[in-house]
Protein backbone atom coordinates (compact mmCIF):
# COMPACT_ATOMS: atom_id res chain seq x y z
CA UNK A 1 0.00 0.00 0.00
CA UNK A 2 1.13 3.14 -0.70
CA UNK A 3 2.69 4.79 2.59
CA UNK A 4 1.40 8.39 1.63
CA UNK A 5 -2.03 7.18 1.35
CA UNK A 6 -3.51 5.57 4.15
CA UNK A 7 -6.43 2.96 3.07
CA UNK A 8 -8.57 0.79 4.32
CA UNK A 9 -7.18 -3.00 5.02
CA UNK A 10 -9.00 -6.21 6.42
CA UNK A 11 -7.05 -9.16 8.15
CA UNK A 12 -8.83 -11.89 7.33
CA UNK A 13 -8.96 -15.58 9.29
CA UNK A 14 -7.01 -18.03 6.79
CA UNK A 15 -10.06 -20.31 5.54
CA UNK A 16 -12.16 -16.80 4.61
CA UNK A 17 -10.03 -17.22 1.52
CA UNK A 18 -9.33 -20.91 1.58
CA UNK A 19 -11.87 -23.58 2.91
CA UNK A 20 -9.22 -26.49 2.55
CA UNK A 21 -7.79 -24.86 6.09
CA UNK A 22 -11.07 -25.85 7.47
CA UNK A 23 -11.53 -29.31 9.63
CA UNK A 24 -13.31 -32.38 7.75
CA UNK A 25 -16.24 -31.86 7.48
CA UNK A 26 -16.51 -27.50 7.68
CA UNK A 27 -16.08 -26.57 4.50
CA UNK A 28 -18.89 -24.62 2.97
CA UNK A 29 -17.28 -23.09 0.08
CA UNK A 30 -14.89 -24.99 -2.64
CA UNK A 31 -12.45 -21.87 -1.94
CA UNK A 32 -13.04 -18.53 -1.33
CA UNK A 33 -16.11 -17.48 0.59
CA UNK A 34 -17.07 -15.04 -1.88
CA UNK A 35 -19.53 -13.16 -0.04
CA UNK A 36 -16.73 -11.90 2.33
CA UNK A 37 -14.30 -11.03 0.22
CA UNK A 38 -17.11 -9.32 -2.05
CA UNK A 39 -18.18 -7.12 1.03
CA UNK A 40 -14.61 -6.11 1.93
CA UNK A 41 -13.65 -5.49 -2.14
CA UNK A 42 -16.63 -3.28 -2.69
CA UNK A 43 -15.74 -0.97 0.10
CA UNK A 44 -12.51 -0.34 -0.31
CA UNK A 45 -10.56 -2.78 1.59
CA UNK A 46 -7.57 -4.32 0.87
CA UNK A 47 -7.20 -8.13 1.94
CA UNK A 48 -4.25 -9.25 4.26
CA UNK A 49 -4.82 -13.48 5.13
CA UNK A 50 -4.11 -14.45 8.81
CA UNK A 51 -2.21 -17.80 8.77
CA UNK A 52 -4.60 -20.89 9.58
CA UNK A 53 -2.78 -21.78 12.87
CA UNK A 54 -4.67 -25.24 13.30
CA UNK A 55 -3.92 -26.52 9.86
CA UNK A 56 0.47 -26.39 10.73
CA UNK A 57 -0.62 -27.83 14.63
CA UNK A 58 -2.60 -30.10 14.26
CA UNK A 59 -3.07 -31.31 10.71
CA UNK A 60 -5.01 -31.45 7.38
CA UNK A 61 -6.61 -34.33 9.08
CA UNK A 62 -7.09 -33.56 12.30
CA UNK A 63 -10.45 -33.84 14.80
CA UNK A 64 -12.97 -31.26 15.22
CA UNK A 65 -11.90 -29.42 18.56
CA UNK A 66 -13.39 -27.16 21.18
CA UNK A 67 -11.36 -23.95 22.84
CA UNK A 68 -10.57 -26.41 25.77
CA UNK A 69 -8.90 -28.67 23.75
CA UNK A 70 -6.51 -26.35 21.98
CA UNK A 71 -6.04 -24.29 25.35
CA UNK A 72 -2.68 -25.80 25.81
CA UNK A 73 1.13 -24.32 26.16
CA UNK A 74 1.98 -25.61 23.06
CA UNK A 75 -0.57 -24.79 20.98
CA UNK A 76 -0.19 -21.28 22.31
CA UNK A 77 3.22 -21.11 21.62
CA UNK A 78 2.53 -22.12 18.16
CA UNK A 79 0.22 -19.22 17.73
CA UNK A 80 2.79 -16.92 18.90
CA UNK A 81 4.86 -17.97 16.40
CA UNK A 82 1.95 -17.21 13.65
CA UNK A 83 1.59 -13.55 15.55
CA UNK A 84 5.44 -12.77 15.26
CA UNK A 85 5.23 -13.53 11.37
CA UNK A 86 2.23 -11.61 10.52
CA UNK A 87 2.79 -8.92 13.00
CA UNK A 88 5.37 -6.98 11.47
CA UNK A 89 2.98 -6.43 8.25
CA UNK A 90 0.12 -5.59 10.77
CA UNK A 91 2.36 -3.19 12.54
CA UNK A 92 2.84 -1.57 9.01
CA UNK A 93 -0.15 -0.78 8.24
CA UNK A 94 -1.42 0.82 11.67
CA UNK A 95 2.15 2.62 12.00
CA UNK A 96 1.43 4.07 8.30
CA UNK A 97 -2.11 5.30 9.40
CA UNK A 98 -4.20 2.62 7.75
CA UNK A 99 -7.47 1.94 9.29
CA UNK A 100 -7.39 -1.69 9.89
CA UNK A 101 -10.16 -4.22 10.67
CA UNK A 102 -10.02 -7.81 11.61
CA UNK A 103 -12.69 -10.75 10.06
CA UNK A 104 -12.24 -14.00 12.32
CA UNK A 105 -14.28 -17.59 12.02
CA UNK A 106 -17.08 -16.92 14.85
CA UNK A 107 -17.74 -20.07 16.54
CA UNK A 108 -14.33 -21.32 16.03
CA UNK A 109 -11.99 -22.44 18.70
CA UNK A 110 -9.23 -20.22 16.95
CA UNK A 111 -10.17 -17.86 15.00
CA UNK A 112 -13.55 -16.76 16.73
CA UNK A 113 -14.34 -13.06 17.66
CA UNK A 114 -17.51 -12.79 18.66
CA UNK A 115 -17.82 -15.96 20.12
CA UNK A 116 -15.95 -19.64 20.61
CA UNK A 117 -16.75 -23.35 20.38
CA UNK A 118 -16.68 -24.64 23.98
CA UNK A 119 -17.29 -28.05 26.28
CA UNK A 120 -15.10 -29.08 29.16
CA UNK A 121 -15.88 -32.47 28.69
CA UNK A 122 -14.56 -33.03 24.80
CA UNK A 123 -11.41 -35.52 25.00
CA UNK A 124 -10.38 -39.19 24.16
CA UNK A 125 -11.74 -40.94 22.06
CA UNK A 126 -13.98 -38.84 19.76
CA UNK A 127 -17.61 -39.99 19.51
CA UNK A 128 -19.60 -37.27 20.87
CA UNK A 129 -22.82 -36.77 19.29
CA UNK A 130 -23.72 -34.34 16.73
CA UNK A 131 -23.95 -30.63 18.31
CA UNK A 132 -23.04 -31.44 21.55
CA UNK A 133 -20.24 -28.56 22.14
CA UNK A 134 -21.53 -24.77 23.37
CA UNK A 135 -20.62 -21.51 21.46
CA UNK A 136 -19.80 -18.77 23.98
CA UNK A 137 -18.86 -15.40 23.18
CA UNK A 138 -15.35 -15.21 23.78
CA UNK A 139 -12.10 -14.75 21.63
CA UNK A 140 -10.72 -18.36 19.79
CA UNK A 141 -7.03 -19.12 21.03
CA UNK A 142 -5.38 -17.72 18.04
CA UNK A 143 -7.46 -13.99 18.31
CA UNK A 144 -6.18 -14.05 21.38
CA UNK A 145 -2.70 -14.53 21.13
CA UNK A 146 -2.67 -12.60 18.02
CA UNK A 147 -4.32 -9.32 19.63
CA UNK A 148 -1.73 -10.01 22.84
CA UNK A 149 1.30 -9.61 20.29
CA UNK A 150 -0.51 -6.33 18.79
CA UNK A 151 -0.68 -5.19 22.39
CA UNK A 152 2.96 -5.89 22.69
CA UNK A 153 4.41 -3.73 20.18
CA UNK A 154 2.16 -0.77 21.89
CA UNK A 155 -0.61 -0.58 18.84
CA UNK A 156 -4.76 -0.24 19.72
CA UNK A 157 -7.04 -2.57 19.35
CA UNK A 158 -8.34 -3.65 15.75
CA UNK A 159 -12.15 -3.62 15.52
CA UNK A 160 -13.01 -7.23 14.76
CA UNK A 161 -15.61 -9.31 13.86
CA UNK A 162 -16.64 -12.79 12.68
CA UNK A 163 -18.39 -14.61 9.97
CA UNK A 164 -20.39 -16.97 11.64
CA UNK A 165 -19.38 -20.11 9.65
CA UNK A 166 -18.86 -22.03 12.63
CA UNK A 167 -21.74 -21.69 14.92
CA UNK A 168 -23.76 -25.18 14.42
CA UNK A 169 -26.18 -23.41 11.77
CA UNK A 170 -25.31 -21.67 8.97
CA UNK A 171 -26.91 -18.73 7.85
CA UNK A 172 -25.63 -17.07 5.02
CA UNK A 173 -27.67 -14.26 4.51
CA UNK A 174 -27.74 -13.84 8.06
CA UNK A 175 -23.77 -13.53 8.22
CA UNK A 176 -23.81 -11.18 5.27
CA UNK A 177 -26.53 -9.06 6.85
CA UNK A 178 -23.99 -9.16 10.32
CA UNK A 179 -20.94 -8.49 8.07
CA UNK A 180 -22.45 -5.44 5.93
CA UNK A 181 -23.62 -3.91 9.40
CA UNK A 182 -19.94 -3.91 10.95
CA UNK A 183 -18.33 -2.45 8.23
CA UNK A 184 -21.09 0.66 7.58
CA UNK A 185 -21.22 1.06 11.29
CA UNK A 186 -17.36 2.13 10.69
CA UNK A 187 -16.77 5.69 11.54
CA UNK B 1 -23.82 -32.19 9.07
CA UNK B 2 -23.60 -30.94 5.72
CA UNK B 3 -21.80 -32.20 2.93
CA UNK B 4 -17.43 -31.06 2.74
CA UNK B 5 -17.76 -28.69 -0.25
CA UNK B 6 -13.51 -27.87 -0.20
CA UNK B 7 -12.31 -28.52 -3.70
CA UNK B 8 -9.07 -30.19 -2.15
CA UNK B 9 -6.70 -27.16 -4.93
CA UNK B 10 -4.75 -23.96 -3.32
CA UNK B 11 -3.21 -21.13 -5.06
CA UNK B 12 -0.64 -19.47 -3.90
CA UNK B 13 -0.56 -15.63 -4.94
CA UNK B 14 1.35 -12.65 -4.51
CA UNK B 15 -0.20 -9.96 -2.73
CA UNK B 16 -0.05 -7.58 -5.91
CA UNK B 17 -2.96 -10.25 -7.08
CA UNK B 18 -4.91 -10.13 -4.09
CA UNK B 19 -4.92 -6.42 -4.14
CA UNK B 20 -3.68 -5.31 -7.29
CA UNK B 21 -2.63 -1.40 -7.48
CA UNK B 22 -4.25 0.86 -9.54
CA UNK B 23 -1.53 0.39 -12.40
CA UNK B 24 -2.58 -3.15 -12.56
CA UNK B 25 -6.22 -3.07 -11.90
CA UNK B 26 -7.10 -2.83 -15.34
CA UNK B 27 -4.35 -4.39 -17.21
CA UNK B 28 -4.95 -7.66 -15.20
CA UNK B 29 -7.91 -9.90 -14.69
CA UNK B 30 -9.36 -10.50 -11.57
CA UNK B 31 -7.59 -13.70 -10.40
CA UNK B 32 -9.22 -14.14 -7.19
CA UNK B 33 -12.93 -14.38 -9.68
CA UNK B 34 -10.91 -16.41 -11.52
CA UNK B 35 -9.85 -18.52 -8.47
CA UNK B 36 -13.09 -19.16 -6.63
CA UNK B 37 -14.69 -20.26 -10.30
CA UNK B 38 -12.10 -22.05 -10.56
CA UNK B 39 -12.82 -23.96 -6.94
CA UNK B 40 -9.26 -22.97 -5.75
CA UNK B 41 -8.75 -21.70 -2.37
CA UNK B 42 -5.50 -18.71 -1.98
CA UNK B 43 -2.65 -19.07 -0.13
CA UNK B 44 -1.72 -14.80 -0.11
CA UNK B 45 2.16 -14.21 -0.05
CA UNK B 46 2.98 -10.74 1.81
CA UNK B 47 3.98 -8.05 -0.59
CA UNK B 48 7.89 -6.99 -1.26
CA UNK B 49 10.08 -7.39 1.45
CA UNK B 50 11.47 -9.18 3.75
CA UNK B 51 8.58 -11.58 5.25
CA UNK B 52 11.33 -14.66 6.54
CA UNK B 53 8.95 -16.04 9.33
CA UNK B 54 5.93 -14.96 7.47
CA UNK B 55 7.70 -17.39 4.74
CA UNK B 56 8.15 -20.48 6.76
CA UNK B 57 4.47 -19.82 8.09
CA UNK B 58 3.40 -20.20 4.78
CA UNK B 59 5.46 -22.78 4.13
CA UNK B 60 4.75 -25.15 6.71
CA UNK B 61 1.19 -25.05 5.76
CA UNK B 62 2.14 -25.85 2.38
CA UNK B 63 3.93 -29.05 3.20
CA UNK B 64 0.75 -30.52 4.92
CA UNK B 65 -1.54 -29.76 1.78
CA UNK B 66 1.16 -31.44 -0.06
CA UNK B 67 1.57 -34.55 2.10
CA UNK B 68 -2.33 -34.76 2.65
CA UNK B 69 -3.95 -35.20 -1.01
CA UNK B 70 -4.32 -30.98 -1.78
CA UNK B 71 -3.24 -29.88 -5.45
CA UNK B 72 -1.07 -26.64 -4.79
CA UNK B 73 -0.13 -24.25 -7.67
CA UNK B 74 1.08 -20.95 -7.37
CA UNK B 75 0.50 -18.19 -9.56
CA UNK B 76 2.81 -15.26 -10.08
CA UNK B 77 2.66 -11.67 -11.70
CA UNK B 78 4.88 -10.64 -13.95
CA UNK B 79 6.37 -6.52 -13.43
CA UNK B 80 6.43 -7.29 -9.69
CA UNK B 81 9.89 -8.40 -8.53
CA UNK B 82 10.39 -12.43 -8.11
CA UNK B 83 6.88 -12.18 -10.04
CA UNK B 84 5.43 -11.91 -6.25
CA UNK B 85 5.99 -15.32 -4.88
CA UNK B 86 9.49 -14.95 -3.19
CA UNK B 87 10.38 -17.58 -4.87
CA UNK B 88 14.33 -17.45 -3.69
CA UNK B 89 13.12 -18.00 -0.07
CA UNK B 90 10.23 -19.73 -0.77
CA UNK B 91 11.66 -22.96 -2.59
CA UNK B 92 14.31 -23.54 -0.87
CA UNK B 93 11.64 -23.38 2.51
CA UNK B 94 9.83 -25.74 0.47
CA UNK B 95 12.68 -28.13 -0.76
CA UNK B 96 13.69 -28.69 3.05
CA UNK B 97 10.07 -29.97 3.88
CA UNK B 98 10.60 -32.25 0.98
CA UNK B 99 7.77 -30.66 -0.79
CA UNK B 100 7.50 -30.56 -4.61
CA UNK B 101 7.81 -27.19 -6.22
CA UNK B 102 4.52 -25.92 -6.93
CA UNK B 103 4.12 -25.13 -10.77
CA UNK B 104 4.00 -22.00 -11.90
CA UNK B 105 1.89 -19.71 -14.14
CA UNK B 106 2.56 -16.42 -14.82
CA UNK B 107 0.21 -13.79 -15.53
CA UNK B 108 1.08 -11.09 -17.95
CA UNK B 109 -0.30 -7.33 -17.32
CA UNK B 110 0.84 -6.09 -20.70
CA UNK B 111 -1.36 -8.43 -23.16
CA UNK B 112 -5.49 -8.62 -23.31
CA UNK B 113 -6.66 -9.23 -19.67
CA UNK B 114 -9.66 -11.14 -20.71
CA UNK B 115 -7.71 -13.70 -22.78
CA UNK B 116 -5.38 -13.66 -19.77
CA UNK B 117 -7.84 -14.32 -17.63
CA UNK B 118 -9.12 -17.29 -19.71
CA UNK B 119 -5.89 -18.61 -20.13
CA UNK B 120 -5.49 -18.97 -16.16
CA UNK B 121 -8.80 -20.39 -16.17
CA UNK B 122 -7.91 -23.30 -18.22
CA UNK B 123 -4.19 -23.48 -16.74
CA UNK B 124 -6.35 -23.97 -13.41
CA UNK B 125 -8.69 -26.57 -14.83
CA UNK B 126 -6.08 -28.72 -16.06
CA UNK B 127 -4.32 -29.28 -13.01
CA UNK B 128 -4.71 -31.31 -10.14
CA UNK B 129 -2.90 -34.72 -8.49
CA UNK B 130 -3.02 -37.62 -10.39
CA UNK B 131 -6.31 -39.47 -10.06
CA UNK B 132 -5.06 -42.31 -7.96
CA UNK B 133 -3.33 -39.44 -5.49
CA UNK B 134 -7.09 -37.83 -5.31
CA UNK B 135 -8.33 -41.69 -4.47
CA UNK B 136 -6.05 -41.98 -1.75
CA UNK B 137 -7.25 -38.76 -0.28
CA UNK B 138 -10.28 -37.48 -0.76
Amino acid sequence: MDPKHPGKVALVANCLLNQNAKVCEGARYRGVVSPVVEALRSRGYVLVQLPCPELAFAGARRWWAVYEQYDTPAYRAHCRRLALAIAPLIEGYIRNGDEVILIGLDGSPSSGVRFTSSQRDWGGRPNHPEDDWEIVPRRGIWIEELEAELARRGLPPIPATGWALDMGRFDEAGSRRDLDEFLDGRP
Amino acid sequence: MNPDARGWRIALIPDALMNPSQQFRTALPDVVAVLETSGYGVLQLPPPGDHSLLLAVIADQVQEYSHHGYAVAAIGVRGVPGDGLHWRRLAPLLRNRRVALPPRHIIRSDVDAVAEGQRLATWLGNYDLPVEEQQRWR
